[in-house]
């Protein structure tokens, strides 16, 4: 039996895992709240929806921008797990190479947060279609760079997995890295007006500033007319691709050698 | 005679700590041997490396003369192993779990299925096959450890406390269950229990601190030292009055 077969069967159990598991459907449920505290919230504290579709696009990718995190609830426990519930007394006794067990593990992982971000941008088309009458072609832009950030986030996750002993850990610790520790240095970068496309979150953000860039953005919900005390440029959107794609890489790669190496006492 | 299990001059650290020192072990075919030895002797290292949990600090082990830490999926695929208390996937149910673990063995379609359902009547879990693990006590997860230790018939069985949380009827079910499939495939297995070990081993090896005490066939150590009781108090301390 190949490698490759193996890995099809790790892919295939490992997702129906995820199926199973209440979080999926917990995500799922956040990403459509929302979802709806945008569709519903914004004509009841503003006058209407914003008026250009591009403004209303880019607001609606909050939804599966929360969906993307899921990709941290289903990996923190991928690799951590299986030391920390001994589950991997049982699978790592199979002949498998733990190479094919953590990539499977990983597209697994990415299905199931596919599959809640393919919902979210389901949603955010009908709603364009109803409100607007037309679905911007920068939303299918909009997806495909969410999925990278979900694939980089899945690996940041998986390298914290394979380091950590608890999933608990994993996830607490992907959770400051992306959200805490970016989102400081990328503030501070911001304004002293570098450049910060390398810092997960703010490649990340490409997924809304891909409808227009921050101006338009902040030109739409802001009542100022999106005045900030420092000027924000909004960085090019391949450069962000690039630095998603090097976090996914780099941190797949961590990963399973670090996993490799990783002994069941 | 061929020997599917060779330990030759393993130690193992962790960290400073000495759990297998320089042991040396040959286990021949179709036999069913008895690791025994007090808490922290180092029987389950000895498994863990025996099943490529983990890497021994020197010397090698081998599964039908394959060292099994240059070459872990080949050995891998002769051993059939319970390994410290078994946990399973919670979401999945037995069926699914031994779907899984056979498909990762090569096993598929009608093989498969009627190979699941004869480990899953052997262990009596008939009436669980479709229920989520997250519902099994203990006992009913080791059940199902058997089962997938023997799902792809494997001819070595490394079993570590295998009756570990059965209850009586378990041991005993457990018991006739290992000594059936032990006629045909070569056992290991570390054990407390020495009464378990009588009935379905025919030599036992005693270690303690990582040495070999003792090998030998039970009846002969039952001779020298009146019962295999009394050798395992003789060779790991001072005898008990």
């Amino acid at each position: 039996m190949s490698e490759f077969e193996k890995l099809r069967v790790v892919i295939r159990y490992e997702f129906l895992k995820h199926i199973r598991r209440r979080r999926l459907y917990w995500i799922l449920g956040v990403a459509i709240v929302a979802e709806l505290a945008v569709l519903i919230g914004l004509p009841a504290l503003m006058d209407g929806y914003p008026d250009n579709v591009m403004v209303m696009a880019a607001l609606l990718s909050i939804g599966p921008g929360f969906a993307t995190f899921g990709a941290i609830f289903f990996a923190g426990d991928a690799i951590a797990g299986e030391f920390e519930s001994k589950t991997g007394y049982m699978l790592f006794t199979n002949p498998v190479r733990r190479i094919t067990l953590v990539t499977g593990k990983y597209f697994a992982c990415y299905a199931a947060v596919i599959l809640l971000v393919l919902l979210g941008y389901v949603i955010v088309s009908i709603s364009l279609l109803v409100i607007y009458g037309n679905v911007p072609i920068e939303t299918a832009k909009s997806f495909g760079l969410c999925l990278f950030y979900a694939g980089g986030v899945l690996s940041v996750t998986f390298f914290f997995s394979s380091v950590s002993k608890g999933a608990m850990g994993a996830t607490v610790m992907t959770l400051l890295f992306t959200m805490v520790i970016s989102g400081i240095i990328e503030s501070v970068l911001l304004m002293a007006g570098k450049p910060s496309w390398f810092l997960l979150s703010t490649a990340g953000d490409s997924m809304v500033y891909v409808y227009g860039g921050y101006e338009l953005f902040l030109e739409g919900v802001m009542p100022n007319g999106g005045m900030l005390p420092f000027a924000i440029e909004t960085p090019d959107i391949g450069l962000a691709a690039l630095s998603m794609a090097v976090y996914l890489v780099v941190g797949l790669v961590l990963s399973i050698w670090i996993s490799g190496r990783r002994q069941l006492t | 005679m061929r020997e599917p299990i060779v330990i030759e001059n393993l130690s193992k650290y962790y960290n400073k700590f000495l759990a297998l020192d320089n042991l040396c072990l040959r286990v021949a075919e179709n036999e069913n041997v008895g690791l025994l030895g007090p808490n922290g002797a180092g029987k389950s290292t000895t498994l863990k490396i025996l099943c490529g949990l983990i890497r021994p600090s020197s010397g090698a082990a081998y599964i039908d003369g394959i060292n099994i830490a240059e070459k872990p999926e080949q050995a891998l695929s002769r051993i059939g192993a319970i390994v410290e208390t078994p946990e399973f996937y919670p979401f999945l149910t037995p069926e699914e779990t031994l779907s899984y673990f056979g498909r990762l063995r090569g096993m598929r379609g009608d093989r498969l299925r009627h190979r699941i359902k004869e480990v899953i009547q052997l262990v009596k879990l008939e009436d669980w096959s479709t229920v989520k693990i997250e519902k099994f006590s203990r006992g009913m997860k080791q059940r199902l450890a058997v089962a997938q230790a023997l799902l792809h018939d494997p001819p070595i069985l490394i079993l570590d406390e295998p009756a570990l949380g059965l209850d009586p009827r378990g041991v005993v079910e457990f018991r006739q269950i290992i000594e059936e499939v032990g006629k045909k495939k070569t056992v290991f297995f570390a054990s407390h229990q020495l009464g378990e070990v009588t009935q379905i081993c025919n030599q036992v090896a005693i270690i303690d601190h990582g040495k070999l005490l003792a090998y030998d066939n039970i009846a002969q150590l039952e001779e020298k030292y009146q019962s295999l009781e009394r050798a395992y108090l003789a060779l790991t301390g001072e005898p008990i009055e």
